[in-house]
């Protein structure tokens, strides 16, 4: 039962985080980076993103518009480099004040319940 | 397969199998050099060199192809939804187990043609050439639900995302049509003055040809033991209607007496069709007995109507005091 409990709080967090992935991303890609450099950004800044959500993720953005990418050969093998487009510029903007929002909205919401 | 970058090859392959044909080169080249790279960092993090367990650890944590391929896929359309699933699956296989029922039962009980093959009338002979006939075909109706689900969602895709909800009609029914529950009313008492006149039509119509007055002698014990039923249960029938005419509406109790009488109708006219003769004539029998079936049919109906409409309404939940 512990253990159960404990996976669904796992569970429920992991939906907290997926939530925020976009914002996250579009947060780090002001500056060009390519997949791996990236994740380790992100896990730098304590925002660990798995592999496997993180490279159909770049894409999947790339494919609404928010994203430019292109191949580059820097000192290794060639790499796909992404960042923000000027359409993906102006949702992390909108996205930010949303989050702001959001976040005090949420803040008090927990702080009355504590 | 020892070797990481050959295991990260076949993956990278294995994920771009499943994605279209113009994503797969370039996602593919993306994908390899990725994880190439995870794997080195994986190395250096460890200390020692990749190999084929450290492949294979952290393909395993990035998902199995297929998931990994529907990742890089746009969100596709959803062609059953969650709440019409279950409806689905009890129509598909409700209809597939139906048609096996009836042409199970058909193909063992039906006389074997002369010209079949040798093991044709054994059970195992019966059972196959059921299975490659009936048996297989019956899977039509699964596919034909799922051709149709398919159109219509690809159809109903567009006008669901364009147009908000609106209720398509008012349902209000426990509202009655008092005119129609009068004409019922008064077609009733007819129809019953009529039943009940019957075994009188010499006394009140001697002007009668005498094969029409014989067509319509009821069979002696049937009048004494069992017609004798129908009569409360018509008084009781045109009690809950009336009631029904002076409230306006189908209420709970008046939907739960329609259903006890249609239950005790449907008692009553099996057993009339069971247990003997209804006419003493053979051909008016006959046509009496195809009559019942097709009220017995109709009795079926509305006990299952009635049975939905009783129990349809939402009830409040049990709160505890």
């Amino acid at each position: 039962m512990v253990d159960g409990s404990a996976g669904q709080a796992l569970k429920l967090e992991q939906d907290l985080r997926k939530g925020v992935l976009v914002l996250a991303v579009l947060s780090q890609l002001r500056t060009q980076q390519y997949g791996y450099s990236l994740r380790q950004a992100l896990a730098e800044r304590g925002m660990p993103i798995e592999e496997g959500t993180l490279y159909p993720l770049l894409r999947r953005l790339e494919s609404q518009g928010l994203l430019a990418s292109q191949w580059q050969v820097d000192d290794g093998p060639p790499r796909r480099y992404y960042t923000l487009s000027a359409h993906g510029a102006e949702t992390y903007r909108e996205l930010t004040g949303a989050w702001r929002s959001l976040t005090s909205v949420v803040d008090r919401l927990v702080v009355e319940e504590g | 397969m020892d070797d990481p970058k050959a295991i990260i090859e076949t993956y990278v392959r294995d994920v771009v199998r499943h994605l279209p044909r113009r994503q797969r080169h370039d996602v593919g080249f993306e994908l390899r050099s990725l994880l190439n790279e995870d794997l080195d960092g994986r190395a250096a993090d460890s200390g020692r060199p990749a190999d084929a367990a450290m492949a294979l650890e952290l393909l395993t944590a990035f998902g199995r192809p297929q998931e990994v391929a529907d990742r890089y896929r746009p969100a596709g359309f959803t062609v059953i939804r969650p709440a019409d699933a279950p409806r689905f699956a009890w129509i598909a296989l409700g209809g597939l187990v139906l048609q096996w029922a009836v042409t199970l039962i058909d193909a063992f009980t039906s006389p074997v043609a002369t010209d079949e093959w040798v093991y044709a009338a054994s059970w195992w002979g019966r059972l196959t050439t059921w299975w490659l006939s009936w048996g297989l075909g019956a899977f039509w109706w699964p596919g034909f639900l799922i051709t149709f689900t398919l159109i219509s969602a690809a159809l109903g895709r567009h006008r669901r995302e364009t147009k908000p909800w609106a209720p398509r009609r008012t349902i209000d029914r426990d509202h009655v049509n008092r005119p129609a529950i009068v004409l019922g009313l008064a077609f009733g008492a007819a129809g019953a003055t009529l039943m009940i006149a019957l075994p009188w039509l010499a006394v009140w119509a001697p002007g009668l040809p005498q094969p029409v007055l014989d067509a319509f002698t009821f069979d002696p014990r049937f009048l004494r033991e069992r017609a004798i039923w129908a009569l409360p249960l018509w008084a009781a029938g045109f009690a809950v209607n009336t009631i029904v005419l002076i409230a306006g509406r189908w209420e709970r109790r008046t939907r739960l007496a329609g259903l006890a009488l249609g239950v005790g109708w449907l008692v009553v006219l099996v057993w009339w069709l069971v247990t003997g003769r209804i006419f003493v004539d053979e051909a008016a029998d006959e046509a009496a007995t195809f009559g019942l079936l097709l009220v017995l049919v109709f009795v079926i109906v509305d006990i299952v109507v009635t049975a939905r409409r009783t129990s349809a309404s939402i009830r409040p939940p049990m709160v505890r005091a």
